[in-house]
């Protein structure tokens, strides 16, 4: 499986998911039960980290939508950081860089939650 | 029809690929896609807006014969390669009813989306899809124009 995650608490309630390599059809399942496992442990605080990710396609935007509104139901949210030109055009193709808050570094996401 | 011309039309080289609808394997499309559409006159962004295309077109049809009796059965694709356009063709078996079930997306969002029918067709320059009931196949034909 192309997909690397790594998981890291900053802080209390806040959780860093770093993913790198492909995140479609076959691998998403993963990032999703990742961010299930925080979100049930009670960090509503998430910021997911895209930098390393080379291919994205709609299974993993459907899981990041998910991910904001079960985030967000908790009174949490999410942020991505994101510098891939690539990448960052499916958000834009979409329309979805008007429900997520895109980042260019980590350390600028974490501050904003 | 336009459609039947392209499809029937002799192209300069044909490339095709079967694959088993299982999400694993369409990383094999992809790459092989990939290969296709490095040797032609495309940019390196139009390769990668095809790289994903394929993708798409490929978790579609393992989405929609998911749960069906068809679950299992190939994907077929097919790649006619022109001077200036590729054509892509992604083939797999008609559900015999169309299924209630939602997608892994609506599930997400609690509506229903369709991201994947949206990047397809922002990516690609002609799209169209067929039912060929004689054939008991469902196609998705994918056009996308290179530089002359």
């Amino acid at each position: 499986m192309n997909l690397r995650v790594e998981t890291r608490n900053p802080r209390e309630n806040l959780a860093v998911i770093a993913l790198g390599g492909e995140v479609d059809v076959y691998t998403s399942p993963r990032v999703k039960q990742e961010i299930v496992n925080l979100l049930n442990a009670g960090t509503t605080k998430l910021v997911v980290d895209l930098t390393g990710v080379e291919y994205l396609d709609s299974t993993g935007l459907g899981v990041l939508i998910g991910a904001l509104k079960r985030a967000r139901e908790r009174d949490g949210d999410l942020k991505l950081v994101c510098d891939n030109l690539r990448i960052l055009r499916i958000f834009e193709i979409t329309g979805l860089t008007k429900i997520f808050d895109i980042y260019r570094n980590e350390s600028e996401a974490v501050e904003k939650l | 029809m336009e459609q039947s011309a392209v499809a029937n039309s002799k192209a300069l080289a044909e490339v095709e690929l079967i694959i088993p609808s299982r999400p694993e394997y369409v990383g094999v499309a992809r790459l092989a896609i990939l290969g296709v559409a490095s040797r032609m006159r495309f940019s390196y962004d139009e390769v990668e807006d095809i790289r994903l295309a394929v993708g798409e077109a490929c978790t579609r049809a393992i989405e929609r014969l998911n749960g069906s009796p068809s679950e299992g059965e190939p994907i077929r694709l097919r790649c006619l390669i022109d001077t200036n356009r590729l054509t892509i063709e992604v083939r797999n078996p008609l559900l015999e009813a169309p299924s209630a079930k939602p997608t892994p997306e609506s599930e997400d969002l609690g509506e229903v989306t369709d991201l994947s029918g949206v990047l397809i067709r922002i990516l690609m320059d002609e799209v169209d899809t067929e039912e060929l009931p004689a054939e008991n196949t469902h196609l998705v034909r994918m056009v996308k124009f290179a530089a002359r």
